[in-house]
């Protein structure tokens, strides 16, 4: 519990630091972690749908090109991520309104199985179409 | 874990905090349908240049909706960024130049973001 309130002396190298972390602690660092990727993604995204105002040649190329294996795994962390961070987002705004705050270790755990079971449909889904 | 509660932290503001976390909703609920169309209901898992742009001239809500969706995540996004920068502890002069940044960025992401929008509605016209 005091763990969470230590101040931050170590910049981002606290982040990792596995002592004394409690499960929300975990919670956080995984938090960030998607965000980080998914921040990363957003522009990546943008930019590619650029190619929406190039015409039907690159854009149809460029789906093709986003049906290789290297893209559909990459694609599969955008999904686990989005996942975690977006039920987890949800997670911390009910508890920030002071909704389910008792619940909220028992609810990081649902997150985690949502992001499980979420990634496996996803996969299953992935493979089964392309 | 109680003390592990979301809240505007040092150097940012409630309004900020505010905006991050609203705006975090709302994403979740736009996100679900972008998922259904593009996704579920496009026949290849993936719409091509053609689909996406009839999708967007037979439902003029839907380029509506993703010029809003497109505002939520790049402001989700720069606030979120921004907090994790404040979390480096920067010192106040470094922290306004990057203020900066992250408004010039969130700017110039959004007027490309709305110009793309136009440019698929009218593609070919």
């Amino acid at each position: 519990m005091e763990t969470s309130k230590k101040p931050n002396t170590r910049g981002i190298l606290d982040w990792f630091d596995p002592r004394g972390r409690n499960v929300g602690g975990w919670g956080f660092i995984i938090n960030r972690l998607s965000a980080i990727g998914l921040t990363v993604y957003l522009y990546l995204h943008l930019y590619m749908l650029g190619k929406l105002a190039q015409g039907p040649e690159a854009f149809d190329a460029f789906i093709e090109t986003a049906k290789q294996p290297a893209i559909m795994f990459g694609e599969m962390l955008v999904i686990i991520a989005g996942l975690y961070h977006g039920f987890n987002g949800l997670r911390i705004a009910l508890n920030s309104f002071g909704i389910a705050v008792p619940a909220q270790r028992q609810l990081l755990y649902g997150v985690v199985g949502i992001t499980l079971i979420g990634t496996v449909v996803f996969g299953v889904r992935m493979l089964t179409t392309h | 874990m109680q003390n592990t509660l979301s809240q505007p932290k040092p150097g940012e503001s409630y309004l900020l905090w505010l905006i991050k976390i609203v705006s975090g909703v709302l994403i979740f609920a736009v996100l679900i349908i972008h998922f259904l169309v593009n996704h579920l209901l496009a026949p290849n898992g993936l719409l091509s240049h053609a689909e996406v742009v009839a999708y967007y001239r037979n439902y003029p809500i839907v380029p509506i909706m993703e010029g809003f969706f497109l505002v939520f995540v790049i402001a989700h996004s720069l606030i979120g960024s921004r907090s994790i920068v404040l979390d480096l502890r920067p010192s106040p002069a470094l922290m306004k130049v990057l203020d900066y940044l992250f408004i010039a960025l969130g700017l110039f992401a959004t007027g490309y973001g709305i110009w793309l929008l136009f440019a698929v509605i009218n593609f070919g016209l």
